[in-house]
């Protein structure tokens, strides 16, 4: 039986179908970092500041592809204030990330800062550090570069030619994946219809409000330290390797994010920060400009994906063929893990009994592609989805049918053989954003047509299993029966800290404000792996819940010795726990605990399911879990001029269970609102490597009139594998809006876009097309 | 972000002003609301070497004298926007200034600072042209008098000798049966526009077409006057048919200029929307006709 | 480049500087006012994240020399409420999730305070108008729209009672 709680329009939840607890889960709990972040108090990385510091800044490439011939800094260091002008020769390991896909794909090193060759515009040539940031500006106007340019390649399939400059050693072919099930290739042949179309996304900026920022010093023990905004501290280590000192002579610590969404995955300052301040000795400062993010800072990967499927008359998919190509841009950093994701996930929350997969992704002269909320699952949403659409169409059958007839269900195997072992909820989401957008909007205008569309999908959380993913926490008690957490997680902003305290909370019965929560410092905190692939919740989520368990059972004889009860009778509630109307205060439990010799605090390890996948059959175990959802939207399209307003919007997500229905469905909507973003308007344009502008005010992210009010179901239906049965939520639900605004569209004014972002232009260049150009209209 | 060095003074009055910009040279420059002037500054496209602040140089007053509206050059978007006397006698203004950028934009950029930028997607330059505004101009000769028709030169570049400042803005405020129509289409609301159509239409008692403006924003390196396109409309009942010629042969004659995000032709058919809107809009309006909405490409 | 002296009122408190002339007002407050809640996004004018109110109005801190502002009043979202306290309205941002990174939530909060200050039945629609100038990449805009119409329907049920 499905249960829903807490849905934004709490008056429709009738009591008897709420759970007992929904009141307490959906009840606001304001965890210390919310209340800061509206009083303005919350210091984020650009806040702090130490006496003396210096203002670092980077030097940049300002063409994608030459080599550097020389470089001379004489007339930067002559600047008054400037303190330090470092190039590569000045790096003492010049090279940042070794292979990151797990499965031995071969290692290509990215220089910290460039040597001989630039690959891409905006390439760190240099970076400075000076006692003002005006000084710093200065010298780096004044750093002299000599370059010869050399042809560049910008087009990922101009790049895999063989006649197309090589951008490394190895060539341009970065990585293949290749992943198969069944015979695609009979199976094709035994099909009514063969469908097959090309879908294209294009390159996508984070546009988190917050950019790239930090702070680094010589801290009094000698370690190198670094605060900074970014989702990863284990990049200490990488530091370490960098500046060649001992990975435990250098500490990072994570300032709560001004969003992350996977572009503060990577490093971002710190390398440049480590280099200023372990050459000056000195603290420095280093923020990036919105400009500089927008030109150099890792993108979306652009996809080309060739969708080739095979169906029976009524519908049934019996062959599903893909093909992608991905722009990895200059270099590899997370390209062939994102390919992977894409890879294994291409075919969508429907059964594939014989399919091939295939997907490459190549090096450009263009900036580098990375991970981004979504990390190449979200991509293929756009082309599974449209597939399916199209399907529909051709064979005139109603596409909410056709995906019935298609639907996994728990225990059907997965395009690498592998089963889907978690229940399967997305029909559920499907049925219910359906009946969710009512009655139709009439049209404004004589110009305008009404639309409505939906999309499906199904996104991995967590990391892939065989990187044997594993967690770290703390849990202790004070005398006082305050209750301390250590994790290293980071916290982009989604309430990260807060949901730890949550699910401890809910095991030892300490309330939020007699919690403190301590995260993302790489000396101090537990380690639990960065905060990406959704995994923050089921990952460090359950190894909160493991030690709070463990805690709670060291503690429960003590408890129960003074309340003579058995241990099982006792709860912990409100800071007490008790047995009938008998309680101690946690204050008491704690001291008691320590009085005799039990220590109230336990650390721990949660270790996920592990796999083999075998990069040669493309067979194995790939992600730990899914989360499922169906959106749903109504547009309004102006035909004369190509406008798309959406008016209405509903996504609903099976969660398992909501630690915070509050915190899912705010995660839902702005995973929205970053989806419509990618469908309708965001667009990184490169003209030959170069960014057509790199003003914030024309990246088009949607602003509060391009959005309508989201409205955002969670529904609890199937238990994940996250803490108490929870699903990730955090990138699930950016895949949908692409393809559902797309069939929205088409319902409106007759027209399928199939490549991304879809912008008024696009779409009055297609309608023209569909009716010839005397259709047109003037007013 | 940080802009080029500089020296900064403040003007109390407009010959004040006259003067310190005499006396700073060639890179002096006028700084009223910085909304233009300032982002330039700090992503170092301009790097003035004195900055006169003209903000106290008088009253941001907005006054209808003489069957005119004057406005200070100091009065800002946001003032127009609110204002129920440019509403009750040029109302195009106050649908135009709603494009403009954001409410922080609009409650610091000021009418003279638009027209002085010489942007070419300004909207108020568009109305200016449209609306037949005379821009008061003082300099180091003296005051005189600018259409603001003649205003405009090229991108960023106006008819404003070195020194001069603007001092106001005077839009005629004729009467009888006129109706106006400013209409817009940018990639996002507030964004600087793609196209821009601005039209004024006068009916006789019959209906008839008596005077008819249209001006084109953005799309050029300054507002056209595509007013004679219009002709064939005077005399007439004006009708989509009409419209749809005159708009489609303005569409078709107009430069289009290259913009880094849009196409020109996909700008052109814009041209022929937005045009025809206006038109019938503005003569819906002068007819005093129950307002019936001709689409209006804002998303706002 | 000369140096100028400049006072001005921040949060109710007098404030005074020797400034550069191209000390941005951002810079001025986050360094000589402690008022690091005035955040930089974009240094554009289009992103809302550096929002103060100028004698009361908005303006974008990032885009304003700290010269301009001389002998005028600044208030970051540390004055909407006293020391320690929280305003109505931050208080309704809390309890609907208006905030995540929070990023974006002082200049947020501040234009919506401005707007609904002068426009106290402003409906959702106008509402969304008025921050179309604030961006937000985390939330969708949904929640903080909930909070800010949450605070201006208790505060017009506070004054009916008044
Ligand atoms: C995010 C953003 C979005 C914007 N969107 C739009 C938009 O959609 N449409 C639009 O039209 N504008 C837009 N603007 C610009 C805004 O309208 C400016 O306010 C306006 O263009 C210039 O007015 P200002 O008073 O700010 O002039 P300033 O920036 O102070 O000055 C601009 C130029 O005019 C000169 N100048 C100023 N006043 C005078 C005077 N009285 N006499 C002689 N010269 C003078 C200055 O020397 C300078 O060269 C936007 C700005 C921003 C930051
Ligand atoms: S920082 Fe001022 S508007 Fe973005
Ligand atoms: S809460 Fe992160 S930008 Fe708004």
């Amino acid at each position: 039986m499905s249960t829903e709680i807490a849905d934004r329009d709490a008056t429709i939840v009738a009591p008897e179908q709420a759970s007992p607890d929904a009141s307490r889960r959906g009840a606001p709990v304001h965890h210390r970092d919310f209340v800061e972040k509206v009083a303005g108090t919350l210091p984020y990385a650009d806040d702090w500041g130490f006496p003396g510091m210096l203002h670092g800044v980077v030097v940049r490439a300002q063409l994608p592809s030459a080599r550097i011939v020389a470089i001379d800094t004489s007339a930067a260091r002559a600047v008054p204030g400037v303190r330090a002008v470092l190039t590569a020769a000045d790096v003492p390991h010049n090279g940042i990330h070794d292979e990151a896909s797990g499965l031995g794909v071969d290692a290509i090193q990215q220089p910290v800062l460039a040597a001989d060759r630039v690959r891409y515009d905006g390439e760190p040539v240099a970076v400075i550090a000076a006692e003002t940031p005006g000084a710093a500006l200065e010298a780096a106007g004044l750093v002299d570069v000599e370059y010869e340019e050399l042809p560049g390649v910008f087009d990922p399939e101009e790049a895999l030619r063989d006649d197309a400059p090589a951008i490394h050693a190895g060539g341009n072919r970065y990585v293949d994946w290749r992943s198969s099930i069944g015979d695609v290739d009979a199976a094709m042949r035994s099909a009514d219809l063969v469908v097959e179309e090309t879908y294209r996304s294009q390159r996508v900026d984070h546009a988190y409000l917050e950019p790239e920022a930090g702070i680094g010093w010589i801290d009094s023990d000698g370690v190198l330290t670094l605060r900074v905004s970014t989702q990863v501290i284990e990049h200490a280590r990488e530091i370490a390797e960098i500046l060649k000192l001992p990975h435990s002579r250098v500490r990072v610590i994570a300032s709560y994010m001004g969003g992350g969404f996977g572009g503060k995955e990577d490093m971002t300052i710190e390398p440049f920060l480590a280099l200023l301040v372990w050459r000056t000795r000195r603290p420095v400062r280093m923020v990036w400009t919105r400009q500089e993010s927008l030109l150099a800072r890792y993108k979306r990967h652009p996809f080309t994906m060739r969708y080739r499927t095979g169906v029976r008359r009524d519908g049934t998919i019996v062959a599903q063929d893909v093909r992608i190509v991905g722009d990895a841009g200059a270099y590899p950093l997370l390209s062939s893990r994102v390919l992977f994701a894409a890879t294994v996930n291409a075919t969508g929350p429907y059964r594939v009994q014989d399919a091939r997969v295939e997907s490459t992704a190549v090096f450009t002269n263009n900036v580098p592609t990375s991970a981004f909320r979504g990390f190449g699952a979200m991509q293929v949403v756009f082309g599974y989805e449209s597939q399916m659409d199209r399907i529909a169409e051709l064979l005139g059958l109603d596409p909410a049918e056709v995906r019935r007839r298609n639907f996994v269900q728990r225990g059907d195997l997965r395009v690498t053989g592998e089963p889907i072992d978690t229940g399967v909820g997305v029909g559920e989401c499907m049925e219910r954003v359906l009946a969710e957008l009512g009655p139709p909007s009439r049209p404004s205008g004589p110009h305008s047509r009404i639309g409505r569309g939906f999309a499906c999908s199904m996104q991995p959380y967590g990391r892939s299993v065989f990187f044997a993913d594993r967690a770290s926490a703390w849990i202790g008690l004070e005398q006082d029966g305050t209750m301390v957490i250590r994790a290293g997680v980071t916290d982009l902003g989604a309430g990260q800290a807060a949901s730890l305290a949550n699910i401890a909370g809910e095991i030892l019965g300490v309330t939020v404000d007699r919690t403190s929560v301590h995260i993302g410092d790489s000396a101090l905190t537990p380690l639990t792996g960065g905060t990406f692939a959704t995994r923050q919740l089921y990952m460090s989520g359950n190894a909160v819940l493991k030690v709070a368990r463990s805690l709670r059972s060291k503690l429960e004889p003590v408890a129960a010795a003074l309340l003579e009860c058995e241990p099982a009778q006792l709860s912990f509630e409100d800071n007490r726990v008790s047995v009938g109307d008998r309680s101690l205060t946690m204050a008491e439990v704690a001291q008691a605990a320590e009085h005799q010799g039990v220590m109230p605090y336990v650390h721990e390890t949660f270790e996920a399911e592990t796999g083999e996948f075998d990069r040669e059959t493309g067979r194995g175990r790939s992600f730990p879990d899914y989360t499922h959802g169906a959106h749903a939207a109504e547009v309004e399209v102006d035909e004369s001029t190509g406008q798309v307003r959406v008016l209405k919007y509903v996504a609903c997500h099976d969660v398992g269970r909501a630690i915070s229905m509050q915190r899912v469905e705010g995660q839902i909507q702005g995973a929205v609102a970053q989806g419509v973003g990618y469908a309708l308007s965001e667009d990184v344009e490169l003209v030959d490597g170069v960014p057509s502008s790199t003003l914030f005010a024309e990246y088009l992210i949607p602003s509060s009139v391009d959005l309508p009010d989201i409205r955002a179901i969670g529904l609890e239906l199937h238990p994940g594998k996250g803490p108490l049965g929870a699903r990730g939520i955090g990138e699930p639900p950016i895949g949908p809006s692409a393809p559902a605004l797309a069939s929205a569209i088409q319902d409106a004014v007759g027209v399928r876009l199939q490549r991304l972002p879809m912008t008024p232009e696009r779409l009055l260049d297609a309608l023209q097309a569909a009716r010839g150009a005397s259709g047109s209209v003037a007013s | 972000m940080y802009s080029a060095p500089f020296e900064y003074v403040r003007a109390s009055s407009w010959p004040e002003a006259v003067d310190l910009l005499e006396g700073g040279g060639e890179d002096a420059r006028v700084i009223a609301g910085g909304q233009s002037l300032v982002p330039m500054m700090m992503l170092r496209l301009a790097a003035p070497s004195l900055l006169v602040d003209v903000s106290a140089a008088a009253d941001r007053s907005v006054d209808l004298v003489d069957a005119e509206l004057v406005l200070s050059a100091l009065v800002r978007h946001a003032d127009i926007e609110h204002s129920e006397v440019v509403r009750g006698s040029c109302p195009m203004l106050t649908e135009a200034v709603t494009h403009i950028g954001n409410v922080r934009v609009r409650h610091r950029g000021t009418i003279g600072g638009s027209l002085a930028h010489g942007e070419p997607t300004a909207e108020l330059a568009t109305v200016a042209v449209a609306e037949g505004a005379t821009v008061t101009v003082l300099g180091p000769g003296g005051e005189r008098a600018i259409p603001a028709g003649d205003l405009f030169v090229t991108h960023f570049t106006t008819s404003l000798e070195p020194g001069e400042v603007v001092t106001a803005v005077r839009f005629p405020v004729p009467g009888g049966r006129r109706g106006s129509s400013f209409q817009e289409i940018a990639r996002r609301a507030g964004d600087f526009a793609l196209v821009e159509a601005a039209a004024t239409v006068a009916l006789d008692e019959d209906d008839r077409c008596l005077s008819v403006r249209l001006v084109v924003g953005a799309v050029s390196d300054r507002p056209v006057d595509v007013s004679q396109a219009a002709r064939p409309l005077i005399g007439e009942r004006i009708g989509e048919d009409a419209v749809g010629e005159v708009a489609r042969a303005v569409a078709a004659e107009i430069e289009v200029g290259p913009h880094t995000h849009a196409g020109r032709e996909y700008r052109r058919r814009l041209v022929s929307v937005l045009a025809g809107r206006a038109l019938l809009t503005a003569a819906d309006r002068a007819a005093g006709a129950v307002h019936t909405d001709h689409g209006n490409g804002a998303r706002a | 480049m000369s140096k100028h002296e400049i006072a001005l009122e921040v949060n109710g408190r007098p404030v005074s500087a020797t400034v550069d002339p191209n000390m941005s007002l951002l810079e001025l407050l986050r360094t000589e006012a402690g008022g690091l809640e005035v955040k930089l996004g974009c240094g554009e004018g289009v992103c809302g994240t550096c929002t103060v109110l100028l004698d009361g109005e908005p303006v974008n801190s990032c885009l304003t020399f700290a010269v301009q502002v001389d002998g005028r009043a600044v208030t970051t979202v540390r004055g909407l409420a006293a020391e320690g306290e929280l305003h109505p309205l931050q208080e309704a941002f809390l309890t609907h999730a208006g905030s995540q990174c929070g990023f974006c939530t002082p200049g947020m909060l501040l234009t919506a305070k401005w707007y609904l200050d002068r426009h106290p039945r402003a409906d959702r629609e106008e509402l969304r108008s008025a921050l179309s100038g604030n961006f937000c990449r985390c939330t969708g805009y949904t929640k903080i729209l909930d909070a800010i119409e949450a605070y201006r329907d208790a505060r017009q049920e506070v004054s009916v009672v008044d």
